[in-house]
């Protein structure tokens, strides 16, 4: 069988070992419940507090505000449910993860103040716009880097909007944590969501940063766990592993980035070769792993399957691969056309991919595009 | 997903490309669907798809406006089907999407209840029932235009006449007079004499004053009121050419061609309250008692306009055309009726003419507003056989546009078939697909299966036998995959034709 080549390090990553093996010895070592007064509890909650120290150095925060989830989605439903409950207006973007997106149309259906900022033609947050409805705005969330088109976004700019206008801000960055620099304090967000399966870590983790002193309401009521924010027995070798897992993403990080960024660079210079095809997103504000290509007149989903034949791994924004036969919400929102957007491809690298993966991809795919508008009744 | 036949089918597909001297060949799913006849919403009112151009600017899906990009029309042979809705009644192929909800025939109630909870998403016209609701745009366009320029070139005979300000105000006053006008106006046009006369009921006094006063405030003209006891009627005269000719202008020459500016129709809604008051104050009725409401014309551009106003005050309208008929002798012209008839609505409508009204009876809730949409039901479809030209447009950027009642996709499916015929048998066929997996399968299956076939054999093929022959295909599928199907039969009707005339 042909060694698979793994191009969907967005959708999730393979579980780093090292992360694997800590997670093991704590499973085995340390299986007392954290909430347990008897000495194997004392020493479960011990290395969760451990696991909770390393996470708030990595990310600029205190421990005390990292609070652990069972995911992404589980962390923005957590913000934005929890912040919002008692207030009025939320402003969120078009292209946020549906983890966000869905909460904010939940929001809007209970009667919620909810606006969803438009952005340009590069997939980037348009700032005039989000000034202009700032005005009596509790909650703004928008998404570090979009997780389709990797369009990074501009989070400085937004955090200096808060010495006008007094909101709390909310980013998911379930795409960026090991792959950018993040300094909580320093970004002056109130909240910030992470996923530990985007960076090798085990599924099912994640965590929610709070801000010292910004109060939210929980979502999981119970036995009080984690300061009586998040209830639950906690899932102390996923703690362990999520910590691991970010410890040596945020270890290797500047040397995995530039080999990748290269990486990236080589395969969008080689598919802009390919006769009527685009970027979508920002040439430079972009995630160091994202690719993201339409090709003219080929559908999308006959376009990874075939890929996957020759054992690649990736993704497409076609309408014809989704549920309910619609294009990407992030494809429609930077104003890409149908024809185009049924031709998308993406394209997300990871460590464990090689310049010699990447030239296989870059050998194939221009071969299938030919392929698939050989047959194509759409002309250009 | 997919069976492993389907997958199968995909990796080793046959008979895809094309021939280039084919016998006979058929496009499928291409987006050319509409009836001639088929009213578009554009920026300067409704226009028949047969006569939209290129760069015509279209009401979207999301109530904005964009340019058209392309047209298509074609010979279409088979069933279109029929919609219905409170809006009106639109003729569609099978296949063209319609923005709407799909509501669960066991949810009615339910439904009812928590309608907050409807997304509307794209169907296609054939999937739709009676009870499922049309999602349909309100326009979202704003502009608030403060005043309306007027160029007043003298001609022969206009020295009588004073002139008007250059730069008339657009606001409340103007906008209410200019809903009697539609209502109760029209314009004599006389050499040395052209007038402007607003015809009101006797008992309408207080609204022949409210003209009079306006027309000196913002025209600065003088206005004359007659009473004619015996016709019951009060008439309030302007002998201006310079208004008339500004009227003429503005809302059109006579009764039938009525209509209201298109920059008036994207003016803030609190200022089109104004425009709505005038209007209703003239033709229009409210019975708080029944309760029901309502409005008609013979102008079928300015009924639509009204639809899109009330739309925009979140008040449902329903319409309906009322033929031609004579009563007592009198002959009355094809006229349209607006009704409003829901609670909500008539609240709503009922502040706007300042009219008290406390509903006793409650009335019928089945229509409703998000903030982008009205929600109407369809009341009846139809499936009927044509035969004839079909239209479609192509739209920029948001790929939908609406018509008189309904909001439509203008993106298809592709496909194309390619045959080559001996001794009435298929000897060659070949596909182009654009479109998924299950496309490029069902199109190499089909055209596997019809291969060497007599045309009479290959034309008893059925989608189900496609589908069989791959064990199945995802529902969400169906439609789109087995247009290869639709296309096979297509170029053998097409073959057959072109072999009768010879």
């Amino acid at each position: 069988m042909n060694k698979k080549i793994y191009f969907d390090n967005a959708a999730t990553t393979k579980t780093d070992e090292k992360v694997l093996m800590e997670m093991n010895r704590v499973a085995l070592e340390n299986y007392g419940n954290a909430s347990s007064l008897h000495s194997m509890g004392q020493q479960a909650l011990e290395e969760m507090e451990k696991a909770r120290e390393t996470i708030g150095k990595l990310l600029g925060a205190k421990a005390k505000e990292i609070y652990f989830t069972s995911g992404g989605s589980e962390s923005d439903n957590f913000a934005l449910k929890g912040i919002m409950n008692s207030k009025n207006k939320l402003i969120t973007t078009k292209i946020e993860h549906p983890a966000v997106l869905r909460t904010a149309e939940y929001l809007k259906e209970k009667g919620k103040n909810v606006l969803f900022n438009s952005v340009d033609e590069k997939g980037i947050i348009k700032l005039d716009e989000l000034e202009k409805n700032l005005d009596k705005t509790d909650l703004v969330s928008v998404m570090h880097a979009n997780n389709e088109i990797g369009s990074i976004q501009p989070l400085k700019e937004i955090a200096e909007l808060k010495e006008k206008k007094d909101f709390l801000f909310h980013s998911d960055m379930v795409q960026t944590a090991g792959k950018i620099k993040i300094n909580l304090n320093k970004m002056n967000l109130d909240l910030a969501s992470f996923s530990g399966h985007k960076f090798y870590g085990p599924k099912g983790t994640g965590i929610l940063y709070i801000r010292e002193g910004v109060d939210l309401i929980p979502l999981i009521h119970g036995g009080g766990q984690e300061r009586k924010k998040r209830s639950g027995t906690e899932n102390i070798p996923g703690i362990a592993g999520i910590a691991k897992a970010l410890e040596l993403a945020e270890k290797s990080r500047e040397e995995e980035m530039n080999k990748q960024e290269k990486m990236r660079d080589k395969l969008i210079k080689s598919l802009s070769e390919i006769n009527k095809s685009k970027l979508n997103g920002h040439e430079k504000l972009r995630l160091a792993n994202n690719v993201n290509f339409s090709f003219f007149g080929v559908e999308g989903e006959s376009l990874i399957t075939l890929l996957d034949f020759e054992g690649i791994q990736v993704s497409t924004g076609s309408a014809c691969s989704s549920k309910n036969l619609k294009i990407s919400h992030v494809l429609e929102a930077i104003g890409l056309s149908h024809v185009w957007a049924h031709g998308s491809l993406r394209i997300s690298l990871g460590k464990n991919n090689s310049v010699k993966e990447v030239d296989f991809a870059i050998k194939k795919i221009p071969e299938i595009v030919e392929g698939l508008r050989k047959i194509s009744p759409v002309k250009f | 997903m997919y069976s492993d036949k389907v997958m199968q089918e995909f990796k080793h597909p046959k008979n895809l490309g094309k021939i280039d001297d084919a016998d006979a060949v058929a496009e499928e799913g291409n987006p050319v669907c509409l009836i001639p006849e088929t009213k578009i919403e554009t920026k300067t009112g409704l226009i028949e798809i047969k006569k939209i151009k290129k760069r015509d600017l279209v009401l979207d899906h999301k109530g904005t406006y964009n340019e058209v990009s392309k047209t298509f029309k074609r010979d279409y042979k088979g069933k279109i089907i029929k919609i219905k809705s409170k809006l009106g009644t639109n003729f569609l192929t099978p296949e063209h999407q319609i923005f709407a909800v799909k509501v669960p025939k066991t949810y009615h109630f339910h439904l009812y209840k928590n309608k907050k909870k409807l997304f509307p998403d794209w169907f296609h016209a054939n999937e739709l029932e009676k009870g499922d609701l049309i999602a349909y745009p309100i326009l979202q366009e704003k502009k608030n235009k403060k005043y309306i320029s007027f160029e007043q070139k003298r001609k022969k005979f206009d020295f009588k006449s004073k002139k008007i300000p250059d730069k008339i105000k657009l606001n409340n006053d103007f906008l209410r007079f200019a809903g009697y006008y539609l209502s109760e106006g029209n314009i004599r046009e006389k050499v040395g004499k052209t007038y402007l006369g607003l015809t009101f009921n006797l008992k309408e006094d207080f609204l022949a004053d409210d003209a009079i006063k306006i027309i000196k405030k913002n025209l600065g003209i003088e206005a004359k009121k007659k009473k004619r006891e015996k016709r019951n009627t009060l008439i309030v005269e302007v002998n201006n050419v310079w208004i008339s000719r500004l009227f003429l202008k503005l809302f059109g020459k006579g009764a039938k061609n009525k209509r209201i500016p298109s920059e008036f129709m994207i003016l803030p809604e609190k200022k089109q309250k104004s425009l709505l008051y005038g209007l209703w104050m003239g033709d229009g009725y409210f019975n708080p008692k029944k309760p029901k409401a309502g409005y008609s014309t013979i102008s079928y551009e300015l009924s639509q306009q009204i639809k899109t106003l009330l739309m925009r005050q979140k008040i449902v309208p329903s319409i309906y055309a009322e033929n031609e008929k004579t009563v007592n002798g009198v002959k009355h012209q094809k006229s349209y009726r607006i009704h409003v008839g829901e609670r909500k609505s008539l609240e709503r409508l009922a502040k706007i003419l300042k009219i008290r009204f406390n509903v006793q009876k409650p009335t019928v809730t089945d229509s409703w507003f998000d903030s982008n949409f009205l929600f109407i039901p369809i009341t009846n479809t139809e499936k009927i056989n044509y035969k004839g030209k079909v239209h479609n447009i192509e739209v920029r950027n948001k790929h939908s546009f609406t018509t008189e009642s309904l909001t439509l996709h203008n993106c298809g499916d592709m496909m194309k078939v390619y045959l080559k015929v001996k001794n009435n048998k298929i000897t060659e066929i070949k596909v182009e697909t654009f479109g998924c997996v299950s496309a490029i399968a069902t199109s190499s299956k089909a055209t596997e299966m019809v291969k060497g076939k007599s045309l009479e054999e290959a034309l008893k093929l059925t989608e189900k036998e496609v589908a069989d022959a791959l064990d199945g295909l995802p529902p969400i599928k169906m439609h789109c995959s087995l247009l290869a199907v639709k296309a096979i039969k297509k170029a053998i009707e097409n073959y057959q034709e072109k072999n009768k005339e010879k």
